[in-house]
């Protein structure tokens, strides 16, 4: 049957055959690059016309239209002029962090698409604390946020970077409890393990009203982490013109740019695998008629659908509320994110040591 | 040398380079920016042991944790971009003798020590060996650690309270 | 105990007028009959301006070529930025009595800002606001309008 796996299953058989492992290693390597890069390169595109059709509409606007055949080519013709505008350093800044923020910010951004996994058998990097990885690496995301912010020598991006600083910090917790629920339910950190856990029904179904809070505070304090509105005081145009990239400009401001897209992409796959069961197929218990028919749609298309599901809804979000003054943001998750996501914990554990979830 | 061995020693160079740069640069924010790469460096050399679970630990610990912490204590007391004055020369003698020292003692315990390959199987280190190892009275446990930090979390946090209490009784 | 329950409520309270923001954007999202953008150089035909857009002050006249202005200058007094300036001429009416009448409205578009304090001001109303909006000419001289039509005069019974 024709999968992903069977097509790397494939290449890597006929590069063993044809190269001595150093080499195989090698260009497997290259092939993952490439692969991750473009992955990459089309996320952007995506998510971007994705964004502004899906605020145009929910606005009573009709967005980009004229680019392209309704105009789906709009995105390609701003990366197109991002590329080759000028990307300018400004006089006082500190040039070597200034132009190293970026690749920071895309870096971060790629390593966390190493324990991903996009279809079945289909992963590039199968380690067994991948959730806990996932975890530390978003964690850096802030360091990039915070070089730029320092760097620019501007007050706009150096407020917008210690605004963006507490708010990752602080929502980093309750975003970690909320994994960790499902970390509880399924015994492991490994994200393979946890889709395997899935195979007889979802967690957010199989784990009652507790997994349905721990989805919701999940959403939310991702959606914080990821500097998103109703969270986007890092970047508030209204306040600071545009945060901690105000200075950035040409191919350094589309790196930014992509590496906000790319993380929510990641955020919502890291959902869709805890909560929505990544790439397994809608299973309901015992119902093997039912199992199998869905067996039948692609397990790729399954993940891919639930992570843009989940995009749609932090878009909705973003486009139905306003902004939050930080006063309410700390608040939010000091006093009813946090204490909440505790009990919940305690409950899930509860839970899961009376095998209380089906 | 082959690949593995490219990898570590890359790795080991970034550590030490950074590590270098963080206490010779004159910029107060990229010294805490190349401690941050060589705590990653030093996160990277456990990846390359295959010690996962350390990795992320540390990356969790020091890059995430301590070093933004560093970088928001810098941001909230140095002005933008202001070079630090010279080093005086007896400070710069008796840093270096300090850490060559340090170094020095490293060097002559993993000198001293004789190394012999373990003949145990390989053990992964998956969540529930270390749920286990982490809750173990028995000789190499981490029971009484752990709770000795938790304890010490709590006093921490307790403090935190109480200081924050304290400035907004007076302030009223 | 209060207090607790008073917490409670505030996240009910908080679920739920967000989940009414978002049924109200997911009804927008959905129902693309709804959009108001209009595509303006391609539907120049079938343009749909709003009842209360606002283009320029005009002065309209019948067909006898007779307008409503007695040249009390409420306008010039009401107008904030000198956009309306009345030239006064003597008329002799059927009479033989010497009446003050209007002979230029001048009207100084590029200076307009359409607040319509001008009509509002206005007591026979005389003018009022048009819908035409595509104003730009080469010199800005054209924009100097003069709102009463040549040999217009005053409508019978207008005070």
């Amino acid at each position: 049957m024709w999968s992903l796996s069977h097509i790397t299953n494939e290449i890597h058989e006929w590069l063993s055959s044809t190269f001595n492992p150093t080499w195989t290693l090698i260009f497997e390597m290259v092939l993952a690059g490439v692969a991750v890069i473009g992955l990459f390169a089309v996320l952007g595109l995506v998510l971007v016309i994705m964004e502004r059709k899906v605020s145009a509409w929910m606005q009573i606007r009709l967005g980009p239209n004229r680019v392209g055949p309704k105009g789906i080519l709009q995105s390609t013709a701003d990366t197109i002029k991002l590329m080759v505008k000028e990307g300018m350093t400004p006089s006082g800044a500190d040039k070597f962090l200034f132009n190293l923020a970026p690749f920071i910010a895309m870096i971060v951004a790629m390593l966390l698409m190493a324990p991903l996994a996009f279809a079945k058998d289909f992963q590039l990097w199968d380690l067994n604390i991948g959730v806990l990885f996932v975890s530390a690496i978003s964690s850096l995301s802030v360091i990039s946020i915070l070089m730029a912010g320092w760097a620019s020598n501007n007050k706009y991006s150096l407020l917008g970077a210690m605004r963006s600083g507490a708010q990752i910090v602080s929502y980093e917790l309750s975003a970690g409890l909320s994994v960790l629920s499902i970390v509880v339910l399924a015994g492991s950190l490994s994200v393979s393990d946890i889709i395997n856990s899935q195979a007889d029904g979802w967690w957010i179904f199989k784990g009652h009203i507790p997994a349905i809070i721990a989805f919701i505070t999940f959403i939310i304090a991702v959606t914080a982490e990821t500097n998103r509105a109703p969270f986007d005081l890092a970047e508030a145009e209204s306040e600071l013109t545009a945060g901690f990239h105000t200075e950035y400009s040409g191919m350094k401001f589309a790196l930014f740019f992509l590496a906000e897209y790319v993380n929510v992409f990641i955020v919502c796959a890291i959902g869709a695998t805890l909560f929505l069961g990544g790439w397994m197929p809608l299973h309901i218990g015992s119902w093997d008629g039912f199992n199998h028919a869905m067996d039948y749609i692609p397990s790729s298309i399954w993940f891919f659908g639930k992570t843009f599901f989940l995009i749609f809804l932090i878009m909705w979000f973003r486009w139905t509320f306003p902004r939050l003054r930080i006063d309410q943001l700390l608040n939010l998750e000091w006093k009813y994110l946090l204490p909440i996501s505790m009990i919940n914990l305690l409950l899930i554990t509860a839970m899961a040591i009376l095998k209380w979830h089906f | 040398m082959n690949g593995s061995d490219i990898i570590f020693y890359l790795l080991a160079a970034m550590t030490l380079v950074c590590g270098l740069l963080a206490v010779t640069t004159r910029h107060i924010f990229r010294a805490a920016v190349f401690l941050l790469f060589s705590l990653i460096g030093v996160a990277g050399i456990y990846f390359w042991l295959q010690y996962e679970f350390i990795a992320a630990v540390q990356i969790v610990v020091y890059a995430g944790g301590i070093a933004v912490l560093i970088i928001f204590s810098i941001f909230l007391t140095q002005q933008a971009g202001d070079k630090l004055p010279k080093q005086r020369i007896d400070r710069k003698i008796f840093g270096a003798l300090a850490a060559f020292c340090g170094f020095a003692l490293v060097m002559i315990q993993v000198y001293g020590h004789t190394f012999f390959e373990t003949e145990e199987g390989e053990v992964t280190v998956s969540v529930f060996n270390i749920g286990k190892k982490m809750l173990s009275i028995t000789d190499g446990g981490y029971a009484l650690p752990f709770e000795i930090i938790s304890m010490l979390l709590l006093a921490a946090m307790i403090g935190c309270i109480v200081i924050a209490l304290r400035t907004k009784k007076e302030n009223s | 105990m209060k207090f607790i329950v008073k917490y409670i409520k505030d996240i009910w309270g908080a679920i739920t007028s967000l989940l009414k923001g978002m049924r109200r954007t997911l009804y927008y999202f959905t129902h693309h009959k709804e959009i108001i953008t209009q595509q303006y150089p391609d539907n120049r035909d079938t343009l749909n301006l709003p009842e209360r857009f606002k283009g320029e002050v005009v002065m309209p006249h019948d067909e006898n070529n007779e307008h409503r202005c007695t040249g009390c200058q409420a306008c010039e007094l009401a107008c904030p930025n000198g956009t309306i300036k009345v030239i006064f001429k003597n008329e002799i009416n059927a009479e033989g009595k010497k009446k003050k009448a209007i002979d230029k409205l001048v009207y100084h578009l590029e200076l307009c800002t359409m607040c319509n304090l001008c009509i509002e001001a206005c007591p026979s109303d005389a003018i009022k606001m048009a819908q035409t909006f595509e104003h730009s000419v080469f010199d800005r001289n054209q924009l100097t309008k003069i709102l009463n039509n040549p040999g217009s005069k005053i409508m019978e019974g207008v005070e």
